[in-house]
């Protein structure tokens, strides 16, 4: 950003895209790979091809939905980010610190509670939806786009703070026995026990994200201002619509599939940033394979650390990058 | 300066526009291959008409481009037949100079057409690759004119560009301004400099949200006039008088 005189140079930036499709390979694979039972790339690959029955199960039912679910839930998160930092000209946006994700969690524990999750695959990442619409119409209401940091992250605390006590509410009134496990799922994401019922249910992440691909060009625009977007011949009110929706779904089906995850919209985009520079068509391509990584990578540092939920991971990961961003504004 | 019925030849008409408590039932039509001043104390209105003008703030009233009513223009051909500059941008992401400039060809289907001519005009060129946050205020008021002659829209409409640069990039923009207007363009810019009042062919002057006069400097800009609407006592002297070399 303002630390940078100059632009990185055109072959850095074409450098990136290979890199992380390595990269996501790499780890895909380390993450199928590991765990309680061991198995070498031989072992994967019979297990892959159904030949090694123990390994195929280990495989297919355990290990592959997990990978999927990161993937599909980093992709989402960075590239709801990186849509919400473009919507509100502020690179400290994203779905976590502006209490987005605490909306669908809310909303999802809401749904559970009352009994209704197990009527329909797609019942709980519908309340996500609406409870992450809710909290986005809160937002809009506290800050307008455009509005300063300061005003833009205290409306997120606060937030936070809300739906994090409904959340909390609903669960500790719950039975005793699924308390601690649901709380924590719900307050600081995870990946355990994901199954492909979680993977079909993250499907709409794969939609959301092809429909913020060709909108690259005009969030570059509409990131340098409102008015001077318009002028400049960009459809805005219908665009930011749907900026909005789409960075509302990306977030909300994350949060139903892992719970919340933090940090990863915000650190994410803004490393891919200082990497390439901002302009979206590029980011958005970067986002979906930077974010897929990155979560992949929390969740194998994870469990590599002996069982670390995800959301704590990141966390500890962005956390820090999120002070360090604060110090260098100020 | 306007009758009732707006005028087709105009470029751009404004019939009563209002916008609540910033303008007030303002009547206008802008003639083309001219060059236009629009004065007037702080809060008069100049950014608000200028917008209103640009068809990006709703007002009641109409306002009509070429005789069309501007909403029922798609934007894509608004970009192309209307330009207008802000007073100042804030610049969150760091997109280089040049990219910046280049989306002023957005509506054109984002053609590189005219890009580093304006970036030589604006003396912009070394300045091409720099992210746009990183720059001065007049650095960046440069870069936010570059854009909008790129679009090459016959109309421009610019507030207060020469604010915040030095004197010498302020008399080339008052040039090019000229040359666009010399061309059969539309300029319009708002500024508090009335000493370049002799640079413009036409000055409308704004108080409280109305049109206060209209018409050629010399004679609208009299010493009673800048003491009713300034407040100030004009006198003609010996004065400094900066040119192109």
């Amino acid at each position: 950003m303002t630390a940078m005189p100059f632009i990185k140079s055109e072959a850095t930036r074409g450098r990136m895209l290979p890199v992380l499709i390595v990269l996501l390979v790499v780890l895909a694979g380390v993450s199928l790979v590991l765990g309680e039972i061991a198995m070498g790339p031989a072992r994967l690959w019979a297990g892959l091809t159904g030949t090694d029955a123990e390994a195929s199960l280990v495989i297919w039912q355990l290990r592959l939905p997990r990978v999927l679910v990161a993937m599909l839930t980093g992709a989402a998160l960075s590239t709801g980010g990186l849509v919400m930092q473009a919507y509100f000209r502020n690179s400290l946006a994203s779905p976590d610190l502006l209490g987005v994700s605490s909306g669908a969690a809310a909303g999802a524990v809401l749904i559970i509670s009352a009994g209704w999750a197990a009527l329909a695959i797609w019942v709980l990442p519908l309340a996500a939806v609406a409870g992450a619409t809710l909290a986005t119409l809160a937002v809009l209401a506290l800050a307008k786009r455009g509005a300063s940091s300061e005003r833009l992250l205290l409306a997120g605390v606060a937030l936070n703070a809300l739906l994090g006590a409904v959340t909390s509410y609903v669960i500790s009134t719950g039975e005793l026995f699924a308390r601690s496990s649901q709380l924590l799922f719900w307050l600081f994401g995870g990946l355990e026990d994901r199954t492909w019922l979680h993977v079909w249910a993250a499907t709409p992440i794969i939609v959301a994200v092809a429909l913020v691909w060709p909108l690259g060009r005009q969030m570059d625009l509409l990131s340098l201002g409102e008015r001077e977007a318009q002028s400049l011949g960009v459809e805005v009110r219908g665009l930011r619509r749907r900026m909005l929706v789409l960075a509302t779904v990306l977030a909300a089906t994350a949060t139903a599939v892992a719970g919340i995850v933090g940090f990863v919209g915000l650190v994410v985009p803004h490393a891919l940033r200082l990497a390439v520079g901002p302009e979206h068509r590029r980011l958005v391509r970067l986002c979906v394979l930077g974010g897929a990584a990155f979560v992949l990578a929390c969740d194998l540092a994870g469990r590599l650390a002996g069982g670390l939920r995800l959301g704590i991971v990141t966390a500890l990961v962005g956390g820090p990058f999120f002070l360090w961003l604060l110090r260098k504004r100020a | 300066m306007s009758t009732n019925a707006p005028a087709t030849d105009s470029p751009v008409s404004l019939r009563n526009a209002t916008v609540r408590g910033r303008l007030r039932d303002l009547s206008l039509d802008l003639r083309p291959g001219r060059l236009i001043g629009l004065v007037g104390p702080n809060g008069s209105g100049k950014s608000t008409l200028l917008q209103v003008a640009a068809g990006l703030l709703p007002s009641l009233g109409e306002v009509r481009w070429s005789g069309r009513l501007v909403d029922e223009i798609a934007m894509p051909e608004r970009a192309r037949q209307v330009a207008w500059v802000p007073q100042e941008a804030r610049f969150e992401f760091g997109f280089p100079v040049r990219g910046v400039v280049q989306q002023g060809r957005y509506a054109h289907g984002d053609d590189e057409a005219g890009v580093d001519a304006a970036l030589a005009r604006f003396d912009l060129g070394a300045l091409a690759k720099r992210p746009v946050n990183a720059l001065s205020g007049g650095e960046r008021q440069r870069v936010l004119l570059a854009r909008a002659l790129v679009t090459a829209a016959p109309v421009q409409l610019w507030d207060e560009p020469l604010a915040p640069l030095d004197p010498r990039h302020g008399l080339e923009v008052l040039l090019l301004a000229k040359e666009l207007a010399r061309a059969g363009g539309t300029v319009v810019m708002s500024l508090h400099d009335l000493r370049v009042a002799n640079c413009l062919d036409e000055v409308l002057v704004l108080a409280h949200g109305e049109l206060r006069a209209a018409g050629k400097p010399e004679t609208v800009l009299t010493a009673g006039l800048l003491h009713e609407v300034f407040g100030v006592r004009a006198r003609t002297g010996e004065t400094l008088i900066l040119e192109l070399p």
